[in-house]
This record gives C-alpha cells, sequence and structure tokens, in this order.
C-alpha cells in the first residue's frame, strides 16, 4: 500500500515538475478559459449576464474545453522521446499510472477553476453568497467526473490519428450528465433559490464512482506506447 | 447452404415489408383519430417502438464491446459497430418523430423537455461511437478504443435520463389508449423488432466482409520466380544502370 502510494506521488511529482518547468499547459489554458467566459460575456445580452444560470453555463463551457486541453498536454508529455514506452517498461502497475495522471490532472483544474471562477463571478455579477458551500461541492464532484473520464480517453487518444479534437469530441457527450446536473441544480440554488435536492447530488456522485472505476479497470488495457 | 441462406433473407424481409404495409394500413383504416391531437398523434405507433428498439441497439452494443474486451474476437467488434449505426439511425427517427409530435403538441419544433434531450445525448453518444472509428487506422486498436467507449457511453445512458430528469417536463407521462391503438402499438412492435435485427445482421455481415477484404488487401503478394521487379536493382553485373 506504501509502496502505490509512493508510486502515485512519484509519477503525480514528475507531472506537475515538467509543468513547473515547461509552463506550457497552464498558462495556455487559464488564457484560453478567460477568453472563453470574455468572448460569451460578449454575446449575451445584458440582461442575461446577471442571471446566475449563464454564469454558470458559462463557467462550464470554460471548464470543459480548457479541460480537454489540460488532459491532451498532459498525456501528449508521455509521446516524447518514449517517454510512455520507459513508463511502461518500469514495474509500475499501470492503473497506478492512471491515477497519478488523474491526480495531476486534478490539479492542474483546481488551478484553473481558482482563476477562471473568480472572473466569471466579477464579470457576470454572480451573488456567490447564497451558497458558496454547495457550489464549490457541486463544481468539485463534477470536475472529479469530468478529470475521470477525460484522463481515460486522453491515453486513448493520444495514440491516434486526430489528437485534440477527436478527445473534444469523444469526452464532452460523455460529460454531459455531469453538466446537464450541475448546471440544473444551480438553477434551483441561484436563480430560483430553492434547496438542491438528492437526485442531483445522486447523478453526480454515480457518475463519479461510475467513470473512476470503469477508467480504472480499463485502463490497462488501452494504454499503448 | 449458401442459397438457402439467401432465401430466408429474402423471405425474412418480404415478411417484415408485409407486416408493415399491414401496420400501416391499420394505423390509417383500424385504429381512431384521436381528438385532441388529431392526425399527427399516429405518429406515436412508429415513435415508441423505434425508441424501445433504440435501447435493444445499445445494449447489442454494450454486450458486443464486453465480449470484445473479453475474448478479443474481431466479430464482436463487427457485432458493436453493426448495432451502433442501428442506434444512431433509430435515435434520430425518434428525435424527428418526436419533433413532429412536439411541433403539434406545443407549437414549437425542440423545447428542452428531459425526453427530448436524453434523445439528443443519446444520439450523440453513439454518433461519436461512429465517428472515432475512421480516425483510428489499426484495426485491433479501433476495436480495443471502440469497446472502451462503447462500455462507457452505455453505462452514462442511465446517468443522462437520471439527470435530465432534475430538468422541468412538459411531455405526457402516459396517455390513455382506447383498445383498437393498444392493439395497433403492439403490432407495430413485431415489424419494428424485425427490421432492428434484420438491419444488425446485413450490417454485421458487411462488416465481416469489408475487414476479410482488408486483410487480404494487407496480405503480401505471393513470391513468384518470374515476377519481374518493379525497379532494376543494383546488383555487381548492371551497377549504375538504375
Amino acid at each position: 500500500m506504501m509502496l502505490l502510494l509512493r508510486q502515485i506521488i512519484m509519477l503525480t511529482g514528475k507531472d506537475l515538475r515538467i509543468e513547473a518547468r515547461s509552463r506550457q499547459t497552464l498558462g495556455l489554458v487559464i488564457v484560453l478559459g478567460i477568453l472563453i467566459i470574455v468572448v460569451l460575456g460578449l454575446g449575451l445580452g445584458p440582461e442575461q449576464l446577471t442571471n446566475g444560470a449563464s454564469a454558470t453555463a458559462t463557467l462550464w463551457v470554460a471548464y470543459l474545453f480548457a479541460g480537454v486541453l489540460v488532459f491532451e498536454k498532459t498525456m501528449s508529455v508521455e509521446r516524447h522521446d518514449g517517454a510512455l514506452a520507459s513508463l511502461l517498461l518500469a514495474p509500475i502497475d499501470r492503473s497506478v499510472i492512471y491515477v497519478a495522471k488523474l491526480i495531476s490532472n486534478l490539479i492542474l483544474m483546481l488551478i484553473l477553476a481558482l482563476v477562471i471562477t473568480p472572473v466569471a463571478v466579477v464579470l457576470f455579477g454572480f451573488d456567490l453568497s447564497a451558497a458558496p458551500g454547495q457550489f464549490t461541492m457541486i463544481m468539485a464532484m463534477s470536475i472529479l467526473g469530468f478529470a475521470a473520464v477525460g484522463t481515460l480517453f486522453a491515453a486513448v487518444v493520444s495514440s491516434t490519428r486526430l489528437q485534440g479534437g477527436l478527445l473534444a469530441i469523444v469526452v464532452l457527450p460523455l460529460a454531459l450528465p455531469l453538466v446537464i446536473a450541475s448546471t440544473q441544480m444551480m438553477i434551483q440554488l441561484f436563480r430560483d433559490g430553492k434547496p438542491i435536492g438528492g437526485t442531483g447530488l445522486t447523478v453526480l456522485l454515480a457518475a463519479d464512482v461510475l467513470y473512476l472505476v470503469t477508467s480504472w479497470l480499463v485502463f490497462e488495457l488501452i494504454l499503448e506506447p | 447452404m449458401k442459397q438457402m441462406n439467401s432465401i430466408f433473407v429474402s423471405i425474412y424481409w418480404l415478411a417484415t415489408l408485409a407486416l408493415l404495409a399491414i401496420g400501416v394500413v391499420m394505423v390509417f383504416a383500424y385504429t381512431p383519430t384521436e381528438v385532441t391531437m388529431g392526425p399527427v398523434q399516429k405518429i406515436f405507433y412508429l415513435h415508441l417502438p423505434i425508441a424501445i428498439c433504440t435501447f435493444f441497439s445499445c445494449l447489442t452494443v454494450f454486450v458486443a464491446s464486453v465480449g470484445y474486451l473479453w475474448q478479443r474476437k474481431a466479430m464482436w467488434d463487427h457485432l458493436a459497430h453493426a448495432a451502433a449505426q442501428v442506434a444512431v439511425i433509430y435515435a434520430a427517427i425518434v428525435l424527428l418523430t418526436g419533433m413532429i409530435w412536439g411541433r403539434a403538441a406545443w407549437g414549437a419544433w425542440w423545447q428542452w423537455t428531459p425526453r427530448l434531450t436524453f434523445s439528443l445525448v443519446l444520439w450523440l453518444l453513439y454518433v461519436v461511437y461512429l465517428v472515432i472509428r475512421p480516425s483510428i487506422e489499426s484495426s485491433q486498436r479501433r476495436a480495443m478504443i471502440c469497446a472502451v467507449y462503447g462500455v462507457v457511453a452505455f453505462l452514462d445512458v442511465p446517468l443522462v435520463y437520471l439527470s435530465v430528469r432534475l430538468m422541468p417536463d412538459i411531455h405526457p407521462s402516459s396517455i390513455e389508449l382506447e383498445p383498437a391503438m393498444k392493439s395497433t402499438l403492439i403490432f407495430w412492435f413485431i415489424p419494428v423488432i424485425m427490421v432492428t435485427v434484420g438491419l444488425i445482421a446485413a450490417s454485421f455481415k458487411l462488416a465481416k466482409r469489408q475487414a476479410a477484404c482488408n486483410i487480404t488487401r494487407e496480405l503480401p503478394l505471393p513470391k513468384s520466380k518470374t515476377a519481374r521487379p518493379l525497379r532494376p536493382t543494383i546488383t555487381s553485373g548492371n551497377r549504375g544502370v538504375v
């Protein structure tokens, strides 16, 4: 157990160290996220801007597209100089590689969310004070499920011809239950002022568990140098 | 044996067409016109069986994908591909018939109701399955990736169903049917199921033939003593002739 934990920490540390030294992913996705929020903000009318629902929808668009870029970049690092082939030769279980990649992606997504959420809150005049805890919980659960499925398919897609475009096409439909459930709960919370029901949270929890378990089980089958 | 098979297929499709024709006659001559919706309600006899068969096709994709992951036999991949094609066509029909019905009922082609949204997401999930296939060159890799996607996409279906239930619904939850309407609806399930099975089988057969053709193309040509090389090779005797 301790060995597994050490391997996960080592692989996650490697990914984060590469990102800290190259700074090629985080800067890119943060700027992309802010651009998406600004473009959608300009496209929506003034009456839409003050609506809580449009702020969460815009945030989701930013998370989805910037997230896809995060997953793609963290996996493409492994494709350079045969790094993945060397990693697969190492005496490490492949599910450990999945967990480490997932944690790296989650940390990068968390930093992304910490930067672009306040931007959306300010630009859209989105009042989070009604339920900041519930907002954080819903978004954290949604991002976990999204990262779980995104990490799996980034590994799948990285070995094909159409890399970036294909990843977005594959991951976005699979992430739709998360988007629908979280946006509906946000509408209930921030527009209608109602408490969130158990169904939405159950959907998010079920999606997280399902994506994590399935990805963990099948990651070994699809990873190829 | 091959001839017997072809006769059986012809009989199967003729019987299906005959049953479809009887179904159409029943819809227009036997069933009464619904009072509120008028003639557009007759779309329901096609809509419901097709919607049920869409799930059947998705289930077939799932079973075949699991089969591939388990046994790694190309047959399972061909079956999953065939069923996914049928699922996409059927989900498109469900969407279109739902939109036509919605136009008459609500005055708009599209409403973000749970069931229409569910059909749209289901269609998208399986369109992606078909879109990713040609972009993967290696047949084994394609089969593996599609099998993984086929499993995750099917497991996603109940989540989509549960998540869309959070949306406000204006779709009728149940419809009271007269006995003639009920029997026509039950009858329509027979030809639609036959079409579904027939389409999956035909598509499966075609995928198997295509795969066999691709394998033949990829095989190296037999070496012949009399065969001439395309370019003269450099040997000690003809050095510099190339």
